[in-house]
This record gives C-alpha cells, sequence and structure tokens, in this order.
C-alpha cells in the first residue's frame, strides 16, 4: 500500500494549485458567449454551440500548445502563458468566422438583448435585435468576453497538466504525459460541466445577469476538482 | 529542428486542418447535425414532417472526437505492427468512417421513430442515400485531422500520443464547425422561406423549408448550398486555429530560449488583438450596412 | 446540441433496479473473470473484460435516460462527458492504488466523487431533479466499470503496470474515454423524442457497447496477455444482435417505414 498521508503532504501545493486551476477553469465557461441551440439559427446571442464543447475545445486547443512549450523549457509562467494563447487564438478564430458567417452569410449585425448599450463601444443595442429573437452574432462585449473566458480557461488547464506532471514519482516521461494528460482531459470535463449547469447552457459573457451566479459553480468546481485533484496525485505520486 | 522544414510542415498541417474543418461542416450539414437539427427535429411536431436526414449524434464536438480517436487508435496499433504510415492513416480512417456510419443510423432511426405520433415516416431511400456521403465526409475528416496529429507528433516532436491528439482536435473541430459553418446551415438554408437579413423569428421555429429546387429537399441539397460558403469558412477557420497556434512557437521557438518563448506568447496576443478588432470593424460595417431593425421611440419622445 | 426531454419521469418497462444490478454485476464479474481466466485458461479469455463494459454501457444509458429525462437545460452529451471526466479519474486511481481490489475501489470512489457532484448540482448549483444524487452515482460508477473494462480487454489484465504501458502511455486511454461516453450517452440522445422507449434506447446502448468492444478488440491485436481477434469478433456478434434488436423495435415503434415516398398529406396529418 501506498503511503497516503505522506504523499498528500509531499504535495500539498500541487492539489491546491491543481484545484485552482479547476477553479478558473469553472470561472472561464462563465465569460464564453454561448447561445446554445437557438444561436444557431441566430435567435440568440452569442456562439451558436454547447458550453460544454466550445470550453474544451479551445481548453484542449491550449493544453495541446502548453503541452509542447513544456517539452522544451522549464518555465512555469511560460508554460501558462502559452496554454493560455493557444486557447484565445482557438476562441478568437472561430469568433472571427462566426462573425463573418452572421454578417455576410445570414445578414444580421451583431446585438445583444441583455444589455441597452454595448458596456465597451457603448453602442445602442436593442434597436438591432431582429424581431421574435434574443439577440444575435458577436457585439464587441460579447468577443472581449469570450478571449478572456479563453484566456482563463487555457491558464487553467495548463496549470492542472503542468501541476500534475512535475509530481514526484517513479514513471519514465512518456508515462508521466499519458496519464497527466488524460487526467488533464477529465478534470477539464468535469470543470466545463459543472458552470454549464449553472448557467443552463446559454449565457452571453460578463455582462449578462446570469454571470453573478458564478459564485456557486466556482464553490461546486473547487469541491469537485479537490476530489479530483487529491485522487490524481495519489495515484501519480503513488508509482 | 531546421526552421524552414517545420514552416514547411506546417503549411501541410495548415492545409490539411483547412480540408478537415470543410469536409467536417458539410458532413454534419448532410446528416444535420448539432444545433440546426434542433429545428428539423422540431420540425413534425408543427406538423411539418420532412424528408432531412436527422444525424443527432450527441453534437459535433464528441462524435468528431469519436471518429479521430478511433482512427488515431488503429492508425497507432497498425504502426506498431509495422505498418507504413499513410496505409495505417488511411485504414485508420475506414474503419472510423464506418463506426460512425453505424452512428448516423442508430439515429436516424431511433429519432423518426421517437416521433410516431407526429407522424415523421422512416424514408430508407434516405438512409441509403446519404449514408455514403456522410461516411465519405467523415473519412476525409479523420485522414486529414490523423495527417495533422501525425506530423504535430512525427516531426515538430509533440508528447503527445496520436489517439490522444487526434481526440483533442477531433473535440476542437467539431466545436469550431458547430459554432462557425452550422449557422449557415441553420439560420440561412433552414430558413430559405422567411426575408433574408434577419435571425429565426421564435414564431417561425420548426417551420424548415421543406420543398427543394427539385423535387422535395433532402440532407444533400443542404450540403450542396453551404458548400458555397459555410463549409469553406469553417476549413478556413480549423486551418487558422491549427496553423496560428503553431506557427507563433514555430516560428519563435522556445527551445532557443525563454526569451524567444515570450516572443511566440506576445506574438499570439497580438493575433488575437487584430482579430478582436476586425471583429468591431465587421460589426460596425454590418450596423451601417443592415440598419436599426426598429424605430428609436425614446428619441422620438424626446424630440 | 439537442434540447433535453420535455420533464417529469421517464416510462420504463425494465425495472430501474435490475437494470442497477446487472450493471454493476455483471460489470465487476466480467472485469475478474477476464482477469482471473487470462491467467487460468490464457489469453484469448480477455474479451471477458469488453462483456463487463457493455453492462457498465447499457447501466449507464439507462441512467442517463432516467435523469436527462428532466431536461438538464444544456445537450444530453454533457453528462456523459461528465461521466467519463469523473470515471478516467476513479478509474486510473483505484488501479493505481488498489492491486487486485482495484476496480472495486475504483467503482467505490467514482461513486463518491458522483454522489457530491450530484449533491453539488442540486444544493449548490439549485438543478432542482429530484434524482441527480442518485443519477450522478450511478453514472460515474458505470462510467467507470466501462473504463476498467475496456482496458482490461485492451491489455488482458487490470493491473496497473499493464495498464499504464499498453492503455495509458499509448494514450488508448482517449478512445476508451469517448467510444465508452458516447456509448453511454448515445443511446439515449439517439432516441430522444416524444415516442422514446426504453426497450429500443437500451438495444442501442447494447449494440454500441459491441463498437466500443471491436475498438478494444482492434487494440488487443497487438497486446501480449490479450487476444484481439476473439474480442473482435464476439464484439461483431454483440453489434448484430444489439442492431437487430433495436431495428426490430425501430419497425416495431415507427410511424411508418417506407422504401421511399412523398411526405404524409395534410389529411393523414389530421
Amino acid at each position: 500500500m501506498i503511503d497516503i498521508a505522506g504523499i498528500l503532504t509531499d504535495n500539498i501545493l500541487n492539489i491546491l494549485l491543481i484545484t485552482l486551476g479547476g477553479i478558473l477553469i469553472s470561472w472561464s465557461v462563465h465569460f464564453v458567449p454561448v447561445g446554445g441551440a437557438p444561436a444557431a439559427m441566430a435567435q440568440a446571442t452569442g456562439i451558436g454551440t454547447g458550453t460544454v464543447q466550445l470550453a474544451a475545445g479551445a481548453g484542449l486547443t491550449g493544453l495541446v500548445t502548453a503541452a509542447a512549450m513544456m517539452n522544451v523549457t522549464d518555465s512555469m509562467l511560460l508554460v501558462i502563458a502559452s496554454g493560455a494563447v493557444g486557447a484565445m487564438i482557438m476562441m478568437s478564430v472561430t469568433m472571427i468566422v462566426g462573425t463573418w458567417v452572421y454578417a455576410y452569410g445570414v445578414g444580421c449585425p451583431p446585438a445583444s438583448a441583455k444589455a441597452k448599450y454595448d458596456p465597451i463601444t457603448k453602442d445602442r443595442q436593442d434597436l438591432y435585435v431582429s424581431q421574435g429573437t434574443e439577440g444575435h452574432g458577436l457585439p464587441t462585449v460579447c468577443f472581449v468576453s469570450g478571449v478572456i473566458g479563453a484566456a482563463l480557461g487555457g491558464i487553467g488547464g495548463a496549470m492542472v497538466y503542468y501541476y500534475l506532471l512535475i509530481i514526484e514519482n517513479g514513471l519514465a516521461a512518456p508515462d508521466i504525459v499519458g496519464i497527466a494528460s488524460i487526467f488533464a482531459v477529465g478534470i477539464f470535463f468535469v470543470n466545463a460541466v459543472i458552470p454549464s449547469y449553472n448557467i443552463g447552457g446559454t449565457i452571453e459573457g460578463y455582462h449578462d445577469p446570469k454571470f453573478k451566479k458564478f459564485p456557486k459553480a466556482v464553490f461546486a468546481s473547487f469541491i469537485a476538482t479537490f476530489l479530483c485533484a487529491i485522487l490524481g496525485v495519489l495515484a501519480i505520486g503513488g508509482l | 529542428m531546421e526552421p524552414l522544414t517545420s514552416m514547411g510542415v506546417m503549411a501541410l498541417i495548415g492545409a490539411a486542418a483547412t480540408i478537415a474543418g470543410a469536409s467536417e461542416d458539410l458532413e454534419s450539414d448532410v446528416g444535420s447535425q448539432s444545433n440546426p437539427n434542433s429545428q428539423v427535429q422540431l420540425a413534425p411536431q408543427m406538423m411539418y414532417p420532412h424528408r432531412i436526414f436527422n444525424k443527432a449524434i450527441s453534437g459535433e464536438p464528441p462524435s468528431n472526437a469519436l471518429m479521430c480517436a478511433i482512427g488515431g487508435t488503429t492508425a497507432s496499433v497498425l504502426m506498431s505492427a509495422g505498418a507504413s504510415v499513410i496505409l495505417a492513416l488511411a485504414i485508420g480512417a475506414i474503419i472510423a468512417a464506418a463506426i460512425h456510419g453505424t452512428y448516423a443510423t442508430t439515429s436516424y432511426f431511433g429519432r423518426s421513430a421517437s416521433q410516431r405520433r407526429f407522424k415523421q415516416p422512416i424514408y430508407l431511400d434516405i438512409l441509403r442515400s446519404h449514408l455514403p456521403v456522410i461516411m465519405g465526409y467523415a473519412f476525409i475528416t479523420t485522414f486529414c485531422i490523423l495527417v495533422v496529429s501525425y506530423l504535430m507528433i512525427a516531426v515538430l516532436a509533440h508528447p503527445f500520443s496520436l489517439p490522444l491528439m487526434a481526440f483533442i482536435w477531433g473535440i476542437t473541430v467539431g466545436a469550431i464547425g458547430s459554432s462557425t459553418g452550422d449557422v449557415h446551415y441553420g439560420a440561412e438554408r433552414e430558413f430559405q422561406n422567411v426575408e433574408f437579413g434577419s435571425g429565426l423569428n421564435a414564431a417561425n421555429s420548426g417551420n424548415i423549408v421543406r420543398r427543394a429546387e427539385s423535387g422535395l429537399r433532402n440532407g444533400m441539397d443542404n450540403s450542396w448550398f453551404c458548400a458555397k460558403f459555410g463549409g469553406p469558412v469553417t476549413g478556413l477557420a480549423f486551418g487558422m486555429t491549427v496553423f496560428l497556434s503553431g506557427w507563433i512557437t514555430v516560428l519563435f521557438d522556445a527551445s532557443k530560449g525563454d526569451a524567444i518563448g515570450w516572443i511566440s506568447v506576445i506574438a499570439g496576443t497580438l493575433i488575437v488583438l487584430i482579430l478582436t478588432i476586425w471583429n468591431r470593424n465587421i460589426e460596425v460595417a454590418a450596423r451601417k450596412a443592415f440598419g436599426p431593425y426598429k424605430k428609436d421611440e425614446e428619441a422620438e419622445v424626446a424630440a | 446540441m439537442s434540447v433535453g426531454g420535455g420533464g417529469g419521469g421517464a416510462h420504463a418497462a425494465i425495472p430501474h433496479n435490475n437494470i442497477i444490478a446487472f450493471g454493476l454485476v455483471g460489470g465487476l464479474v466480467g472485469i475478474y473473470a477476464a482477469y482471473f481466466l487470462v491467467d487460468m485458461l490464457g489469453e484469448y479469455m480477455s474479451f471477458l473484460g469488453a462483456l463487463g463494459a457493455i453492462c457498465g454501457i447499457v447501466w449507464g444509458a439507462a441512467a442517463v435516460r432516467r435523469v436527462a429525462n428532466y431536461g438538464l437545460g444544456t445537450g444530453v452529451p454533457s453528462i456523459g462527458m461528465l461521466a467519463l471526466g469523473m470515471g478516467v479519474v476513479a478509474a486510473t486511481f483505484g488501479l493505481a492504488v488498489g492491486g487486485v481490489a482495484g476496480p472495486v475501489i475504483a467503482v467505490i470512489f467514482a461513486a463518491i466523487i458522483g454522489l457530491v457532484i450530484g449533491v453539488l448540482a442540486n444544493k449548490v448549483l439549485k438543478m432542482g431533479i429530484p434524482i441527480m444524487e442518485q443519477s450522478m452515482t450511478e453514472i460515474a460508477a458505470a462510467g467507470t466499470i466501462t473504463i476498467i473494462g475496456l482496458s482490461t480487454s485492451m491489455v488482458g489484465t487490470f493491473l496497473f503496470d499493464e495498464v499504464m504501458t499498453g492503455v495509458i502511455t499509448t494514450g488508448h486511454i482517449a478512445v476508451i474515454f469517448i467510444a465508452g461516453g458516447l456509448a453511454i450517452l448515445h443511446p439515449f440522445n439517439a432516441n430522444l423524442g416524444a415516442d422514446e422507449k426504453q426497450d429500443r434506447t437500451l438495444a442501442c446502448a447494447f449494440e454500441k457497447g459491441g463498437i466500443a468492444m471491436i475498438v478494444a478488440g482492434i487494440v488487443a491485436t497487438i497486446m501480449p496477455l490479450a487476444s484481439g481477434a476473439l474480442t473482435i469478433l464476439v464484439g461483431l456478434a454483440v453489434w448484430y444482435v444489439g442492431f437487430s434488436a433495436f431495428y426490430k423495435r425501430v419497425k416495431r415503434d415507427a410511424y411508418m417505414i417506407t422504401g421511399s415516398g412523398l411526405l404524409p398529406s395534410k389529411e393523414e396529418l389530421e
């Protein structure tokens, strides 16, 4: 049997930082403007897909870039920053192409239904919402919010991966990459689903009233990730 | 590695990713998948039975991740048994496409059978004609993603394994496809019967176009339409994502020192900034070109 | 992402408790049978692990069906991804620390994580789904059984050294994650609708389990302690039986199955 208490006390910092990473992922999902199914019919503001999958797409792209960076450097900050950049690029490319489709393919201007004036550009929004819809497309505030969300998600995912990878253990390099990466993916999915249940699947960004609900999801993610982190640290540290 | 070589590899990766993105979107349009499918699902309930495929495979990201992970796994098994890379990737993609076909079949049968009370028939000719197309697109998508993943691992020395890498890019291509190209299908193609230039009025929900240029509309007609805009831009989106996120680290190679690594981070942030400004430009142009939908009542009252 | 069900409990022909017993007992028996019989009789018994996984998949699909009927506010897939996210953490932990008791420890810890997330969903996120705690526990445990069953079938044992080198380092865990996850979430998602029937959904789960088994068999062909050929053959048989059962129920439930034809006429619709 492994020395549970010993491993836990040795790696208490890793557990806390992995938990922090999970909290960041959970918080980040609240920033990403997702309109769910209605947005795909230009019936709601935001990106026309599900919260979980979009957050996962961005976060996992960040994980790929962070892991590539981790291969060549020891700097923790650099790994985490490149995770954030990878996720931000994925999210902003997705949003700009989404805007092309809304503007050129569907023919409607971006408009938010949750705010009368865009908090960033101060543009009037309600007049540009077409009849019978809850807004459409990605006004500047949603775009910026999405970029922030992607950055936080990328940082969170990279942190989980980084602090799993540096746990002391007796494994060879490819083994530890394998187990840390799949753990990071698992923890990412758990923390992407919890906030999407919190916001009921759709949100416009940080200006949306639903954004105020984030402490609940962050608290739930804190407990869930803390449990997962303990299991992960025990599994990797015990080898 | 020689910077020029890695640049060439990056270009190849970008090209393969672009094809993968485009075929992913068209695959989801032929079968009608993900969010726009909610209208295809709703239509019979609103008394509009139709002849459109109903491929409800759990949303695009997981279904593409499944294809790519199966392809990646099979390819890595074949490669460790000594098969050549191209053969391994091709066979992996064939098996993935076949399994995708079973998922498409069960969802068309299952969803349609669950609409008994709305009298939605199951048309076997729709299944027979659409399934090869769906599997063909699935093959192209999987093969291209496997090429991207393989090149990143074998040439650019990424630490992840092939199945995991393919899984991650599968999730990403699905997330991008359902966020970009699907909007063209959902907001425009399904509702060509309403005036161009607005979102879908909630009152029209379920009233999808069911008649085609000739005969009754099916998924193939939809992919013909979406291949003109939605598919290619999805390809550009995925190609840009894969290319730009890799390009900055190839151009500013962090293995030559952390300072260069930080330059790559700055370069990535600059790209994001440029895209944000571009989005703002399109927003301003679209507001000007299309104008408001309503009059400003407050201003009138004030006047 | 498709919208969830209309709310209220799901009608079931097979009592849910029987399915729980089938999934839990069948799953663990399959996994342990594979482990011991591979030792005693030879590597070709490794296919039993995947049969155990199929029990887990059917259980998971039944649990997803029950909880998703209440409407989750977002797509059905989210809950499948959550199940496998929890499952992969618990399964790796259980196998890493548990030795021969690994699968049982993994299932217990998965159930604990699932219960905690279920309680959080109702108490903190206020989702208000009465069976959330129970369903999350079940889904996490079913996901874990699926992961361990497929891993066992791939490498012929669930001892962690073999699983580590054969499944995790090589990245085959990714295909287990997604093939198992989709097998659990796809059946209800694919049969979603007003006239969804439990037995048709579960037949679909069985069929998708066969697919996951075939994939496990493909990987097993290069593993020294497992036999791929038999796993693939049994997987194909399971798939065929599952698909036939599914198609039979489609024919029973559908409004009409026709080779080709026009849309139903106005008179028919009224």
